[in-house]
């Protein structure tokens, strides 16, 4: 899909036409957390859990090159080759170098929010190799020509009468069939064909065990394995962040990956793939692209002790009403815009956010989401692109704010404004605000004023005030 | 106790019956309340926006106003403001002088519940009230715990509250979801923010409440503006406003 050069508002503007589709897609997202609040709360030790997930995280990034080089020589060790890439291009050579020595017409894949980051799919298809997603969501949106709106519910944007649809013309289903189960029975069939026929899988990684020298990938449908265990080659890509030190660790994690995504226990399955098949061949690929430039920063390096849950984008309260397409990267939502926001020519990513904080209170690993979005908002200003004309206004705000005496006399000019002009005239001055919410009530006068009019002995001077 | 009022310029300017209220319980309580003049913004529309070289002279002004002024607490009835000014002034003055301005700074509710305990009220108030949980009034300060969090349930507004005769308490359905405000991302973000106020004024209408009580004015100004847009049958009132009825 070619990319939208637009701002987050206008984008959100747009998806906000649709008020009913608007209430619906926030409430298939508001039905999550609600499970995931469930499942949370059915451990007592939830909030342990997260400490200890988080402290897992960190210390793991700290150490990262020594795990990865841990697992490198475990992997080795047990037959599985490695291979590195410093970012995405490198990553799609690598991948399509492997597939080409064993002359790959067909690959499946299974959930990869990294390759979708590396553009891997239009990369390999461009050198004739089909590329089939086999996660049900993720076939449905590659069907439908899109890129996943969430990370773990890609297609959550769409309806079911919308999938049957393009079921009809995609896969032959009846014209008007909206029956999920129905609907996801003529996928299977689609799917067992394409498992049945390929050359070779790829998965993405939830998990990479440095201890172990394996990966673990989690699915409900089970495609990672029915693609994995069916050809003789079989792929893995990581990022770097992806490493843990061992079986423990993981299962910390594993316990909060599926309660905080859609209230599972766990995932329906979760595989560690460790040795080659007999005759066959494993590889993973590590990559970093732009992962370690942002653990410079202490603060952006944090978001790398995501496990991608999806937990902050339904929590969300502006994801939830914008939708995923409205960010102008690969990942949306807010773990999108702590990793994502460079990629996001607009600049306006980082203000989709009221800073509620709600995600950094959800997450499994405790990311500090709207801390990392209130100090990218900075990184902008400093380095002078900030969207929405701010570097023009800022700038005046500070200098009226800074003054009491501009301000006390501006705003009581606004307060007669706002008393003796009909609000027909100040609407569209007030711009936003008066377009969708009436305007404050005027006061007669600022506290201050009527202090120094009725309790003028409460008025103290600072030493500090010059 | 003496008191400082620390009031934010949309306080200051817009909401002065919330001062007032905030004034007239606080010396109802007892307290000996002071006003230093000169304060301003607490820093926080430019802050927030990334803009910390536009934020800095009004900081350090409100600052200033409170530096050296004899007192045992600053009280301000503005959540989001408490929070920012407390950030911001640590951000641009590491002081000394800086630090014990900072360290006397206290939310309404906070002081109330936690520093100068209020644990009884002598009118009632038969009023049902939809109380507004504001984000970083419960994220940032724990006024709070917020729904996301697995761990002791808490809320000091309903605590305050309850000691009330006669008020009836109650929650809009997803309790502390954003109300949308945000400072400029009301705004830059217009659709969003105004879809998000308008789902949250309409929950609050929906529990049947005479107000939405909050302790955050500009989350209330933002819901105000909303409800009387919807002409919702509710009214929007800070915490101070129903605790100075109820002394
Ligand atoms: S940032 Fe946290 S909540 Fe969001 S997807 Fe990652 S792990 Fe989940």
């Amino acid at each position: 899909m070619q990319k939208v050069i637009q701002t987050h508002a206008k984008a959100a503007d747009i998806f906000c036409r649709d008020e009913s589709r608007v209430d619906w897609h926030s409430k298939a997202l508001w039905v999550l957390r609600e499970k995931r609040d469930r499942a949370a709360s059915s451990l007592p030790e939830w909030e342990t859990l997260r400490a200890l997930g988080s402290q897992i995280k960190l210390h793991t990034l700290n150490q990262l090159p020594g795990y990865l080089e841990a697992f490198e020589a475990k992997c080795l060790s047990q037959g599985v080759k490695v291979h590195w890439a410093k970012d995405g291009a490198e990553h799609n050579r690598i991948v399509h170098d492997i597939l080409s020595r064993h002359g790959v017409k067909k690959l499946v894949k299974s959930k990869s929010m990294l390759t979708e980051e590396c553009h891997l799919n239009p990369f390999l298809e461009g050198k004739g190799i089909e590329v089939i997603d086999t996660d049900l969501g993720e076939r449905i949106i590659q069907l439908n020509h899109q890129p996943p709106s969430h990370i773990v519910v890609p297609a959550i944007h769409m309806k079911k009468e919308e999938v049957g649809d393009l079921f009809h013309e995609k896969l032959g289903t009846p014209k008007g069939e909206s029956d999920p189960t129905r609907l996801t029975r003529a996928a299977r069939a689609h799917l067992r064909e394409q498992f049945l026929s390929a050359d070779a899988a790829m998965t993405g990684v939830n998990m990479a065990v440095a201890s172990e020298g394996a990966v673990i990938v989690c699915t409900n449908e089970g495609n990672a394995d029915m693609g994995a265990n069916l050809p003789k080659l079989q792929l893995h890509s990581m990022g770097i962040d992806k490493i843990v030190p061992d079986l423990d660790s993981a299962a910390v994690l594993l316990r909060m990956l599926a309660r905080n995504a859609t209230g599972q226990p766990i995932t329906t399955y979760s595989s560690l793939y460790r040795t080659p098949k007999p005759g066959g061949e494993m590889h993973v690929i590590i990559v970093d692209n732009g992962r370690s430039a942002m653990m410079r920063d202490k603060l952006l390096g944090e978001a790398l002790k995501c496990i991608r849950c999806g937990g902050c984008l339904n929590t969300c309260p502006v994801y939830r009403r914008s939708g995923g397409y409205s960010y102008g990267h690969t990942i949306p939502g807010p773990i999108g815009i702590a990793v994502g926001a460079d990629e996001d020519d607009t600049h306006s990513s980082p203000w989709a956010c009221t800073l509620c904080g709600s995600c950094s209170f959800v997450c499994p690993t405790k990311v500090p989401l709207d801390k990392i979005i209130f100090h990218r908002r900075r990184l902008y200003a400093e380095r002078k692109s900030l969207p929405y004309g701010k570097s023009g206004y800022m700038p005046l705000v500070g200098r009226f704010m800074a003054s009491p005496l501009l301000l006390d006399t501006g705003m009581a000019a606004a307060r007669i404004a706002l008393k003796i002009l009909p609000h027909s005239l100040l609407k569209p001055m007030s711009g936003a605000w008066g377009k969708y919410r009436e305007l404050p009530a005027a006061p007669g006068s600022s506290f201050e004023g009527w202090v120094k009019k009725n309790r003028p002995e409460l008025l103290v001077k600072s030493k500090g005030e010059k | 106790m003496k008191i400082a009022l620390f009031t934010p310029c949309l306080v200051n300017q817009m909401m002065p019956e919330v001062a007032i209220a905030t004034l007239s319980l606080l010396e109802k309580l007892g307290h000996q309340v002071i006003f230093p003049q000169g304060q301003t913004c607490c820093g926080q529309p430019m802050t927030n926006s990334g803009c910390f070289n536009e934020a800095k002279n009004t900081t350090l002004k409100l600052l200033n106003a409170f530096k050296g002024v004899e007192c045992d607490a600053i009280v301000c009835p503005a959540a989001s403001c408490l929070v920012a000014a407390k950030e911001n002034f640590h951000e641009f003055d590491k002081s000394p002088e800086a630090q014990a301005v900072i360290d006397k700074l206290y939310e309404l509710t906070e002081f109330l519940h936690d520093v100068a305990p209020v644990t009884q009220f002598n009118r009632p108030v038969a009023k049902k009230l939809s109380l507004q949980l504001s984000c970083h009034g419960i994220r940032m300060l724990d006024l709070a715990a917020p729904s996301e969090y697995m761990g002791p349930r808490y809320n000091k507004m309903e605590a305050l509250l309850s000691r009330i005769d006669g008020v009836e308490i109650c929650y809009p359905e997803r309790l502390d979801e954003c109300c949308g405000f945000g400072g400029t991302f009301s705004v830059d973000e217009g659709a969003v923010s105004a879809k998000m106020g308008k789902d949250k004024a309409q929950a609050h209408a929906n529990t049947g409440a005479d107000y939405v009580v909050g302790f955050d004015p500009s989350c209330l100004m933002h819901l105000d503006g909303t409800i009387r847009r919807r002409q919702l049958p509710i009214e929007t009132r800070h915490l101070a406003q129903i605790l100075n009825d109820a002394l």
